[in-house]
């Protein structure tokens, strides 16, 4: 049973209504407008999943007319909480085909929300090579044809519409890649500048808005209001708590705002558990160069700045900007993986080289991590050298181009690895690995292995088992408890994926009960609910359990919960250790 | 002299070019010890960092790139690299944290000590310095002293700007008043030694 308290439609929520748009309707792109709902008092993942579970065929083709695209803001999306501008799409994922749900941060979430829209839907395919953006606003839905789009990338895309549209309104769109429908494409989300920085990244899902020939969607909420709390006063309340548990935390309220997310990359260098010339390594001897510490500086020196938030609303502000040496704009601050898979991944130790690749990820509109993990792989192809920056923006400019080679590298690194013959392609179904090596840090390896979907780190992000009570304390001396540690942190993240909050509130809860609390308040408050953390762990293996039912009836097994086999034969540097998990611990994982 | 290091070099600093030292304290430097002891009565005792501080501040700790649950139980012994840092964000940042509940998922790099030698030497152990302990150690172990090669020194006072040596406000070697604008050329005749260098702050 639920225990995650749902309206069912007894009263009015202001996120009250869901739109399906049949992009293969007979005579053109159908909008209809329905009640949110089964779906009311849920948000971002658990959205995405639950319908993507119950609606979609598994067995679909991901590019096709019966896969959807859901786009879902969180549950405290447009409301004056803070940190609350997260935005999941969800989809059958064309670079793993399991189910998918990738998140970003930027204005999208709250415009939506304040609309008034739990989710929109994307569904069917339309015939023909016509081009179609979609305006959002408080009037309703259109859906127009505009060819002129086409090919475009999204910088000049997001620029092009702004002459029309103006500088109030929320973009996402797709770029070259996506229309391409190349399985690495993202979707970008525009950030409080206006800039297409915030991605949709990871599973292809930009190669699914582009099977049904959108490329961007308009969000206007002029007009509309922040979404109301049930009872304003102790949501203003929690709200302030929660902002002054974040401000006060060192890594919420200091290290991120200083260096961002790159602040990792001397840790875990220092670990030696960052994955150097395409997993070989665990150390990167030009780690310092492409640290968090030395990005700031230089981001500073040349005018730009460390500290800047991808929503507003943000009071973590772990984003920046990144100009170059005479001060003119190059991208927004490369984050750790960003830095990590253009990096050391690939031997390159200059961040300058590293700001290049990140505006071309998002301007073609690809994954940061795919693409950087598909450029290692290729230079161990030999298509370049590792360290050869030239070389891996000439691959990443291939992509853009559409060329013969672009397409296969911006289908991602295990079809790539499979065209050119490399062995030891570090990806766990399809999706490619992040920046933490599994040999030295095996718990991150149980959750590449047995997330719903594939290599991803962001899945068991958040929330430890102190907080929630879930499995009790674990030795930190033992190999055992992996397994179990990694279910917790897979629940607590499911759960915190849907509620629209940026997921590096967690470290600051973790650590913080009373802040923990005052997130339990916002949304008892919000929703006149009195959810306490039992609810929480339901949310999260509610939405953990619909995502493992889709899969597997979309024929995964638990063979597929595995690494690649050079991480069980291939000790690294300088821990030389193995992946040692044992696969009978791993089949545990989801023992609910 | 100590057995540690054959030089002398004291520079006044106006306080804002302590950054400039940054990049050398990312990558490590060696600092003068007595090895055979706790990390916890390294970081307290002997270089005299408040023991409030060490608790609260410093929450991720390499000994020897293997992560530290326990400073009063790993030992610091010659050879050693330490490098100390802040809160991390993210599951793996807070794997790494010290005494953290998830420290089981890095149960394969985590510090064990597989030795009961407790024997002392004065010795120097390379220390690295990462994010917000920087500006925030970064000075008082600077004043205290960091030991560099000549050749290392003298490169690094090679590449430093006219800002850098306008915030110069007067140098020692070996106790001796000098041109701080000629060190970077004076050190080429000291190649081959260690040098002692602290950094006073003066505004």
């Amino acid at each position: 049973m639920l225990r995650w308290p749902q309206n069912k439609g007894k009263e009015k929520e202001s996120m009250d209504k869901i739109a399906r748009i049949d992009m293969g309707a007979p005579g053109g792109p159908k909008v209809t407008e329905e009640p949110v709902g089964a779906y009311a008092g849920l948000g971002g993942r658990a959205t995405t999943s639950l319908m993507i579970s119950r609606e979609v065929n598994p067995l679909a083709h991901a590019l096709g007319a019966e896969n959807k695209l859901v786009i879902a803001p969180g549950m405290l999306s447009g409301t004056t909480g803070s940190m609350t501008g997260r935005l999941s799409v969800g989809c059958k994922s064309p670079l793993t085909g399991t189910i998918k749900e990738s998140n970003a941060g930027g204005q999208a979430a709250q415009v939506l929300a304040r609309i008034g829209y739990a989710a929109i839907v994307l569904e069917g395919k339309p015939a023909g090579d016509d081009l179609y953006k979609i305006i959002v606003n408080k009037d309703g839905i259109t859906v127009e044809v505009d060819n002129s789009l086409k090919l475009m990338d999204n910088y000049p895309l997001i620029a092009k519409l702004r002459t029309q549209y103006g500088d109030k309104v929320a973009y996402m769109s797709i770029g070259s890649a996506g229309e391409r429908q190349l399985l690495a494409a993202s979707i970008a989300c525009t950030d409080p500048e206006l800039r297409p920085t915030r991605h949709c990244g990871r599973g292809g899902v930009g190669a699914v808005m582009g099977s049904k020939r959108v490329k961007a969607i308009i969000l206007d909420d002029a007009g509309c209001k922040m979404r109301p709390p049930k009872d304003p006063e102790k949501y203003r309340d929690a709200n302030r708590k929660f902002v002054e548990g974040l401000r006060k935390h060192p890594v919420t309220g200091e290290g991120l705002p200083a260096y961002g997310t790159n602040v990792l990359t001397n840790v875990l260098n220092e670990a030696g558990g960052y994955p150097t010339r395409n997993f070989k390594s665990g150390v990167f001897e030009g780690a310092a160069k492409l640290s968090g510490e030395a990005q700031a500086e230089l981001e500073i020196k040349r005018g730009g700045t460390a500290t800047h938030g991808c929503h507003r609303g943000c009071v973590i502000q772990c984003s920046g900007i990144f100009n170059d040496k005479d001060g003119n704009y190059v991208t927004k601050q490369p984050e750790y993986e960003t830095v990590w898979s253009h990096g050391g991944h690939c031997g390159i130790d200059d961040l300058d080289t590293v700001a290049k690749l990140d505006y071309m990820d998002d301007n073609i509109g690809v994954d940061t991590i795919e693409m950087g993990v598909t450029i290692g792989v290729a230079m161990d192809a030999g298509l370049a050298e590792f360290g050869d920056s030239a070389g891996a923006i000439r691959l990443m400019e291939e992509v853009g181009k559409g060329t013969p080679l672009g397409r296969v590298l911006g289908c991602g690194a295990e079809i790539t690895g499979k065209v050119f013959g490399v062995e030891k392609v570090p990806v766990v179904k399809g999706q490619a690995l992040p920046a933490y090596d599994p040999r030295p840090i095996q718990g991150i390896g149980v959750t590449y292995a047995t997330t719903t979907q594939g290599a991803d780190h962001t899945a068991g992000y958040a929330i430890a088992t102190n907080i929630l009570k879930v499995g009790g304390d674990v030795d930190p001396l033992k190999t055992e408890g992996q397994v179990e540690l990694s279910r917790n942190l897979q629940i607590a993240t499911a759960a915190i994926d849907s509620t629209g909050m940026c997921l590096f509130i967690a470290f600051a809860i973790m650590d913080q009960p009373e802040t923990f609390q005052a997130l339990l308040d916002m949304l008892n408050a919000f929703y006149g609910t009195e959810l306490t953390g039992d609810g929480v762990v339901d949310l999260g293996k509610t939405v953990l359990s619909a995502e493992r039912d889709f899969n597997t009836r979309a024929g995964f097994t638990k063979h597929h919960d595995r690494l690649p086999r050079f991480f069980y034969t291939d000790p690294i540097a300088p821990h030389n250790q193995v992946f040692s998990v044992p696969d009978e611990e791993l089949d545990q994982l989801f023992n609910w | 002299m100590s057995d540690m290091y054959q030089h002398r070099l004291d520079l006044t600093m106006a306080t804002d070019r302590s950054k400039d030292f940054f990049p050398l304290l990312q990558q490590g430097i060696l600092v003068p010890c007595r090895t055979g002891v706790t990390l916890g009565e390294l970081l307290r005792d002997q270089w005299g960092i408040d023991a409030g501080y060490v608790k609260t501040r410093i929450t991720t700790i390499f000994l020897n790139h293997r992560a530290i649950d326990d400073m009063e139980q790993a030992v610091v012994r010659d050879g050693a690299t330490i490098a100390l840092s802040g809160a991390m964000p993210g599951l793996v940042g807070a794997t790494m944290r010290c005494g953290g509940h998830l420290a089981a998922m890095r149960g394969a790099m985590t510090h064990r000590d597989d030795t009961d030698d407790r024997s002392a030497h004065e010795a120097p152990v390379r220390l690295k310095l990462f994010n917000l302990l920087l500006p925030e150690l970064g000075p008082f172990l600077l004043q205290r002293g960091i030991i560099m090669a000549a050749a290392e020194l003298t490169a690094f006072l090679a590449h430093r700007d006219l800002n850098f040596w306008q915030a110069c406000y007067g140098a020692r070697w070996d106790g001796n008043v000098v041109d701080p604008h000629l060190l970077a050329a004076d050190m080429e005749a000291y190649a081959g030694s260690s040098i002692l260098l602290r950094i006073k702050n003066e505004d």
